[in-house]
């Protein structure tokens, strides 16, 4: 039976999100700044205004909506769907600002996909944004991917042990220690020690490239970032191609690869537990997927006659498929060329890899490596067991953080969500089908936006349809937050309208 | 067990209708002070359709080179006398056809010139805003996402680059004649144009942002608007921990 909402339910919901708005409204200062100090006086006014409606609704929502009640688990559910569905409506606003999106629209879907690290852009002439907009473009990143959820309540931290049940709604599974503002603390080590070292590395190796030290320095901040966050947007059209450097590329994989894993197994090695990195299940089912990934997207590519060379078919082939297997969405190859130039099997690796995503507990998206690894346990399991004599009693056990025994219930549930992220890459293909995209081209796109992979193929441009425009925007909702907080928003909506009081 | 104090129906849709009539605000308020003012600065253009950015218009390729003759110095098998004028899209929409092909090609100069060994790397757009248009945001004609290409030219034409585009800047619009290869094998880019010769056809210029003056005032009303409900949410905040 549905109850209607209370009182305290909405007040609960409205405060955090008011709570979080204001953090977001704090963080546009950053571009400000930027906008500046480098004489972006138009930019600078949009984050003026874009930080003065955030803040001021933000702090609204704090002084009518206060209360003593304490979140339980479906509010908080609730309110981190309510959290990525608006925050991205404040974040258009100095986007829209700019002068480079078409409509609101544009800007939202550009603000949703900073938000939830997806990459997929709706920018018009990327090319001459102003440095602070990107700046702000790739600030989302980092306030998505961190969790800003976690953080801003941190610093307001009158929200106490509730927000426990933020934390799990944003899709990090694995509380690193205890006490979840220990964990977010925690993130930001982790966050700061990786910029200490792959900034100036990112820095240097642009430099190398041929960047004068003062732009390489903007490149090197929105690689690292995207990367890190393993997100997508670059700061310039070309994406990683721009550069023509392998060193360049060869640092963005090893961010890349410190992005995708978990911030467990990052605890792990925090904790000089070097072992959990060749012991985890989660670890060793991403690289067994990486490699045959890579070893298909290969036979693909020699098929199709694409690359002549066996180096250049790995610099690139390798790129490509980490890229897509972090969810990070970086390329070194023009979008129209997966289509033009690498034949059939080597983009269809490229959408599986974004589709199976990275590790659970870190900021990529798609299924993960630790439910397909829960999966293959559980159908070899399955196998032992028709196998084994009728009275066996037969145990399975995995490793992640230690030996941990495979129940049925987790295997049940790893496939409920990769069942679930099938049906929401199928719908947004069907919809680009009944646009009149080719099956392929559909799929990869939803594809992208589902997993926040956020490699394109060219479908996603500012002239697409508003339906395919605002469906890729619910993609990439509901796929950052793998599907239940985005359930339980709408379980309030429909307890509003049906429930019994 | 603290007592349920379920909202009435109508409570609910009143909040709800002022949270969409709130965001029709901020929507309305975005689109009227976006850049330029309607009241100023160029008109929006009709957007022209632009097939070759849709991916569902079918691509004839010219017939391609055989791939024996990919890269050589000779005169490729084409009923086109050679260099012939490419844009971006053709390059990519048929890259075997034009794979080892002399070529000539036309953009502005984008981000940087990144001097490697005997040359530099130069992203060189072809999109509407290297053309007539112009660069974003100086009007309001959206023609989508950046077109172009990496020309690897030679140092002569490196040197003579003034102005790349990037933030308030129209890059210097270089003209190429080179090969265009899939693959280059000297530096294993993908999709580049190897020039041979070039030149500067036209400077590249700073564009000047105009100055708006409602976006001014509506960012000091808000600002104010926010400093003081800052203000106003930190006593508030401030005297409840008094009380306690």
């Amino acid at each position: 039976m549905l109850f209607r909402p209370d009182a305290d339910d909405f007040r609960l919901i409205g405060l955090y999100t008011g709570t979080v708005l204001y953090g977001v409204g704090v963080a546009m200062l950053v571009p400000l700044v930027v906008a500046l100090a480098l004489g972006e006086r138009n930019e600078a006014l949009a984050f003026v205004i874009g930080a003065s409606l955030t803040v001021s609704v933000g702090a609204l929502a704090r002084m009518t909506l206060r209360t003593r009640a304490t979140l339980t688990g479906a509010q908080g559910l609730a309110t981190v769907a309510l959290i990525w569905t608006v925050v991205p409506v404040f974040a258009a606003v100095p986007l829209l600002l700019s002068g480079h999106y078409l409509h609101y629209l544009d800007a939202y879907f550009e603000g949703m996909s900073g938000f939830a690290t997806i990459g997929l852009t709706l920018a018009n002439d990327l090319d001459h944004m102003a440095r602070s907009v990107n700046v702000w473009r790739h600030l989302l990143h980092v306030l998505g991917g961190q969790g800003i959820v976690v953080v801003v309540l941190t610093i307001f931290s009158s929200a106490g042990g509730a927000i426990g049940t933020l934390y799990t709604g944003e899709g990090e599974k694995d509380r690193i220690l205890p006490n979840v503002v220990s964990s977010a603390a925690f993130i930001m080590r982790v966050l700061a020690a990786y910029a200490a070292i792959g900034l100036p590395l990112l820095w240097l190796a642009t430099i190398r490239a041929g960047l004068d030290p003062a732009p390489a320095l903007f490149h090197a901040f929105t690689l690292f970032v995207t990367a890190f966050d393993t997100a997508g947007f670059a700061p310039m059209s070309a994406s990683a191609g721009f550069y023509r450097s392998a060193l360049v590329e060869g640092v963005l994989i090893l961010v890349m690869v410190a992005g995708a894993f978990s911030f467990a197994i990052h605890y792990q090695l925090w904790q000089g537990r070097h072992r959990e990195l060749t012991r985890s299940l989660e670890t060793r089912t991403f690289a067994i997927s990486l490699l045959a990934i890579m070893t298909l997207m290969s036979v693909g590519l020699v098929r199709a006659g694409t690359f002549g060379d066996g180096g250049d078919l790995f610099r690139h082939g390798f790129f490509q498929a980490l890229s897509a297997h972090t969810t990070t969405g970086l390329s070194t190859v023009p979008g129209a060329l997966f289509v033009t130039d690498w034949g059939v099997l080597a983009p269809a690796m490229i959408a599986t890899a974004m589709a199976l995503g990275g590790m659970a507990g870190s900021t990529a998206g798609g299924i993960k490596a630790i439910r397909v690894g829960l999966l293959v346990r559980g159908i070899l399991a399955d196998i032992r067991r028709a196998l084994s004599p009728e009275h066996a009693v037969l145990v399975d056990t995995y490793h992640a953080g230690g030996r941990q025994i495979l129940r049925q219930g987790q295997v049940k549930a790893a496939m409920t969500i990769f069942i679930l992220f099938l049906v929401l890459y199928l719908g947004g293909g069907v919809l680009g089908l009944f646009y009149g995209y080719d099956l392929r081209l559909a799929l990869f796109e939803s594809t992208a936006a589902a997993a926040t992979g956020g490699l394109s193929v060219g479908i996603v441009r500012p002239d697409l349809e508003w339906p395919l425009k605002a469906f890729y925007i619910l993609q990439m909702l509901i796929g950052r937050l793998e599907f239940i907080a985005v359930f339980a928003l709408a379980g309030y909506v429909v307890a509003t309208l049906r429930g019994r009081v | 067990m603290s007592r349920r104090r379920p909202v009435r129906r109508w409570r609910v849709l009143a909040g709800a209708a002022m949270a969409l009539a709130a965001l029709a605000a901020i929507i309305a308020l975005a689109e009227t002070l976006r850049h330029p003012l309607p009241s100023g600065g160029p008109v929006v253009a009709e957007r022209p359709e632009d097939p070759a950015a849709d991916p569902r218009t079918e691509v004839v390729c010219p017939e391609p080179a055989p791939r024996e003759d990919a890269g050589r110095d000779g005169p490729a098998l084409t009923a086109e006398p050679e260099p012939v004028t490419v844009t971006s899209t053709e390059l990519y929409d048929c890259p075997a056809s034009w794979d080892g092909r002399l070529i000539a090609y036309e953009g502005e100069a984008i981000g940087g010139v990144l001097t490697r060994g005997d040359g530099a790397w130069v992203q060189v757009n072809d999109d509407v805003y290297a053309e007539a248009a112009g660069p974003l945001p100086a009007h309001r004609d959206y023609r989508g996402g950046n077109s172009g290409i990496g020309v690897f030219v030679p140092p002569t034409l490196a040197e003579e680059i003034d102005a790349v585009g990037g933030p308030q800047q129209r890059g210097d619009r270089i003209a190429v004649e080179g090969r265009f290869h899939r693959v280059d094998s000297t530096s294993g880019e993908v999709a580049i144009i190897r020039a041979e010769r070039g030149a500067v056809v036209a400077g590249g210029e700073p564009f000047v942002d105009e100055r708006l003056p409602d976006r001014e005032r509506a960012a000091a009303l808000l600002a104010a608007l926010a400093l003081a409900l800052v203000a106003a949410e930190r006593w508030q905040a401030w005297r409840r921990r008094r009380a306690r």
